[in-house]
């Protein structure tokens, strides 16, 4: 997964150096490994690369685009030339066709005055000819313009802000607008795009043909921050209301109510207040925040997950837990979480509640990385899953549930993954 | 009756369509830089005729005053007021309306307005410190917080850089703008050799914008309605400031996020000024006055700035709506007998304003200019809207020409925001450039959207002013030094 982020101010004393390193800090639990930072230095265009956030400390000027991706791989940016005119791509997930599309571009930004429709011109051809989904992109171009694009389908997000009258900034998520001091205006809608430069500064939509499918439902469940507004939903507020709706699956007694940190804290918070039980801290991280399911290594994987498990052992022992997790992928985490319980800690009975339906597909559109033999809802039966696991109960929500939730927030998903086109209206 | 009108923009042309419907018979005679053809046009259909001198010569000024010999003398823009323009005339014995030059040292000299609101102990008052000496604003500005750095003498609308400085992390990169800031408007400012104090650096507020005009006599204050200005270049709020891209009105007095007891606090804080004003520099003031308003979580009503004239593009707002003879008024004003006298408006309807500029506008007026232009009126008036001309100008090839700013204002009113706006959008469509050069307007403007936006905060500052309120804490901002013990002086920064 990545996080997009673009900040323009339009006073040129600005030296965007450190203010880009924190709106990328902003955006790191959506991927760390590798970082992109973009900028105008004197008339032409300069990429860095690293796996050290501090690159961004590279940049000297008041113009830049950047990201940060949970993996390194190729197709994430592409710098073109074309008679001393210069553009860079960078988008939300690897892109085939990146090089082509720059290549396209570069010529028809270079001969073009109305800048907008050779922006819509080149997405349009695109369009056709590929039928696979563009991502989500930003442009660069070496007469400091830049174009913020959210893709067709609109898998990703793109919040825009402003601070004062300095700066225009628009990132994945809206938590990189509040870490820079700045406002949160709106979001862009599937296909829209807004175009800045010294002087300008547009929205403007591109036509599409296959449509919206949904924002991907990953971005809520487990993406984003707590504190992120997405499409003016407040992340926290949905995810208690998902663990709300986890709670009709309760058939017994329990004693405690926890969350698998720390994603899945409000949904466990949400489950408790609506069957009236505590909620409880049940593990500790050591070493900050890690996101196990964002590392492509398995070995760091488990690491990841090991490091976050360190248990709170009397708010657990000998007790009947409920634990709740926002999703289920290949259910290494709570295999992890499950023999420490058991062994290490020694409860009495543990009862699954996952807050997402079972996956069962990977993604069509490559937005997230689920091989599907990896899948554990795709290959165990919920009674071999629930032996494997080692619990007492399995419960899922059912499509209908995050459905009906979506709706209730005015928000359509993608859910392609989980054996449905979408979720909401 | 002849009326003479200095001025060249968007404000004058709204004044005089007001000025126009009076029953008086009203001939409109003008003064301006440049051929507006806005204006060009309401004189010669009232009668009158149009004279082309620099504005903010009295000299010339007087010239054609002499030449027209009017009943009435209406000075629309700040600079002829501070270059003693309405000094001369009225020295001359004509009947002006408008600030003089001591009276406009309210909106040309911001220590000036700053220190008459301490004196004087007005509310909404903001903290500052003002420098006539670039190293030791430097110095100051280093340890400087979340505060706002201006020049010290209105300079078109222009030149404020506010620098929210809330996040320690962020701190000394924001120190370095400051800096960097400080220097550049030094230098930008030491081309006015009419006034001492170059910078003024400012106490941060946020909250919602409005702004609160009235008509006076020096004795008696005649509010007009509340309207909220849009002073960023670009929508959502975002971009360089400017000297305003649209405002809104209505329905009635209020605006939808403005309280009625908000209103009668800013219009007593307005007149407390006008009356410390009058108090403070012994001469009457007759003419227009507009405090720039912000509701904050300080004050409550909060003043950013004061105006000596009406807004622009506020002033436009009262086109659709003012029902009574406005000349009337003004002329009653200008020969100090406005006691009395009453301004009817439509309070049923609102107004919203847009203007359209030209890409390059505000901060390089070379790349705005010398774009040919053209607007379909006819289009804009089947809307129900009106067309005003701003910072347009008419070349001897008859082509419009743009002159670096806000071009055309174009008014719409309706009964509801989603009719006046639908219109508004519908209207800026007639203009365009004849030369392909681009043009932004604010289409955010009178949307649903922001003025849900607008109640949100100003709902949420509203809230931090009250409770401040109930804790004795209202206007104040305390800051513990250990060491020093508390201080009232929310200018420091977190850098030490």
């Amino acid at each position: 997964m990545s996080g997009l982020l673009t900040i323009y101010a339009f006073d040129e004393l600005w030296n965007l150096s450190n203010i880009l390193r924190y709106g990328l800090m902003a955006l790191q639990h959506r991927g760390s490994q590798y970082y992109v930072v973009c900028t105008n230095e004197s008339n032409s265009l300069k990429c860095y690369e690293d796996e050290d956030i501090d690159v961004a400390k590279k940049i000297s000027s008041h113009v830049a685009i950047a990201s940060t991706y949970s993996y390194q791989t190729e197709n994430l940016f592409d710098v073109k030339k074309s008679d001393g005119y210069e553009i860079v791509a960078i988008v939300d997930r690897p892109w085939s066709a990146i090089s082509d599309f720059t290549s396209a571009l570069v010529v028809s930004l270079k001969n073009s005055r109305n800048r907008i429709d050779a922006f819509r011109n080149i997405i349009k051809t695109f369009q056709t000819d590929h039928s696979v989904s563009i991502p989500s992109l930003m442009v660069l171009t070496s007469d400091r313009e830049v174009f913020v694009w959210r893709g067709p389908q609109g898998f990703t997000t793109f919040a825009l802000g402003s601070y004062g009258f300095d700066m225009a900034i628009a990132a994945s998520e809206s938590v990189a607008i509040d870490i820079l001091g700045g406002d949160l205006k709106r979001f862009l809608g599937c296909g829209e795009g807004v175009y800045i430069s010294r002087y300008l500064f547009k929205t403007f939509s591109t036509d599409f043909s296959n449509g919206c499918s949904g924002v991907c439902l990953f971005e809520l469940l487990y993406l984003s921050r707590h504190d992120s507004i997405v499409h003016g939903i407040s992340v926290y507020e949905f995810r208690k209301a998902l663990g709300a709706e986890l709670a009709k699956y309760l058939d017994r007694e329990v004693d405690v109510v926890v969350g698998v940190p720390e994603t899945a804290l409000p949904y466990a918070i949400g489950f408790a207040n609506s069957i009236q039980k505590a909620f409880d801290m049940a593990f500790v991280a050591t070493g900050g925040r890690r996101r196990s399911m964002l590392a492509s290594d398995p070995f760091e994987k488990i690491v990841a997950i090991h490091l976050k498990m360190n248990p709170i052992r009397s708010s657990l022992e000998g007790k009947r837990i409920a634990i709740v997790d926002d999703s289920m992928v290949t259910g290494s985490t709570m295999k992890t979480v499950s023999q420490i319980l058991r062994f290490r800690v020694g409860v009495k009975e543990i009862h699954l509640f996952i807050a997402s339906p079972p996956l069962v597909h990977g993604c069509p559109y490559n937005v997230m990385r689920l091989d599907v033999q990896n899948l554990l809802a795709a290959n165990l039966s919920k009674e071999l899953a629930k032996s494997y696991l080692e619990v007492d109960s399995l419960h899922w929500l059912s499509k209908g549930d995050v459905d009906r939730v979506a709706r209730r927030f005015g928000i359509r998903f993608c859910g392609k993954c989980f054996g449905v086109d979408y979720f909401g209206g | 009756m002849k009326v003479l009108i200095i001025g060249s923009g968007g404000r004058e042309h709204a004044i005089a369509k007001l000025v126009k419907r009076s029953g008086l018979e009203p001939r409109i005679f003008v003064a301006m830089d440049y051929r507006n053809p806005g204006l060009e046009r309401e004189a010669s259909e009232t009668g009158g005729k149009w004279f082309i001198a620099p504005t903010t010569s009295p000299e010339k000024i007087v010239g054609v005053a002499e030449e027209v010999s009017p009943d009435l003398i209406v000075v629309g823009p700040e600079e002829p007021q501070f270059a003693g323009v309405t000094d001369a005339l009225r020295d001359r014995g004509f009947t002006v309306f408008g600030a003089s030059m001591r009276c406009a040292e309210i909106e040309k000299s911001k220590v000036f307005a700053r220190t008459l609101m301490w004196k004087y102990g007005i509310e909404g008052r903001l903290y500052f410190k003002a420098f006539t000496d670039v190293e030791e604003a430097r110095k100051f500005i280093e340890f400087a917080g979340d505060v706002v750095i201006k020049p010290a003498r209105q300079a078109g609308g222009k030149g404020v850089k506010v620098v929210r400085d809330t996040q320690a992390y962020l701190s000394r990169d924001r120190a370095e703008v400051k800096k960097s800031y400080v220097e550049k408007l030094f230098n930008e400012m030491s081309s006015y050799r009419d006034i001492d104090y170059k910078i003024i650096v400012e106490q941060r507020v946020e909250g919602v914008e409005y702004t609160a005009m009235v008509i006076t006599d020096g004795d008696t204050v005649l509010p007009l309605p509340l309207i909220q200005d849009h002073p960023h270049a670009f929508e959502y709020d975002t971009g360089p400031e400017t000297g305003g891209m649209g405002s809104i009105q209505g329905p009635g007095w209020v605006l939808p996020f403005i309280t009625d007891e908000e209103y009668r606090k800013t219009i007593e804080i307005v007149s407390n000024v006008l009356k410390a004003l009058v108090k403070e520099v012994g001469e009457p003031y007759i003419g227009a006055f507009a405090g720039q308003m912000m509701l904050t979580g300080v004050w409550g009503p909060t003043v950013i700035e004061f105006y000596s004239r009406f807004g622009d593009p506020e002033a436009s707002n009262l086109v659709p709506i003012v029902e009574s003879d406005f000349l009337e008024i003004l002329d009653r004003a200008a020969e100090k007998r406005l006691a009395g006298a009453k301004l009817r408006i439509n309070e049923e309807i609102v107004t919203i304003v847009k203007a359209v500029a030209p890409a390059g506008y505000p901060d390089n007026k070379h790349l705005a200019s010398s774009h040919p232009i053209s607007i379909d009126e006819a289009r804009i008036r089947e809307l129900g809207c009106e067309t005003l001309y701003a910072s347009v100008e008419m070349r001897s090839d008859g082509i419009l020409y743009t002159k670096g700013s806000r071009a055309f204002e174009i008014v719409c009113h309706g009964n509801s925001y989603e009719e006046a706006y639908k219109k508004a959008e519908n209207a800026v469509t007639h203009i365009s450039t004849l030369d392909g050069w681009p043009l932004f307007y604010r289409r955010d403007i009178g949307s649903s959207e922001l003025l849900e936006d607008r109640k949100r905060v100003a709902n949420r500052v509203r809230q931090v002013y009250m409770a401040r309120a109930k804790n004795g804490l209202i206007g104040k901002i305390l800051v513990w030094v250990p060491g020093e013990g508390i201080l009232e002086n929310p200018l420091i920064g977190f850098v030490r």
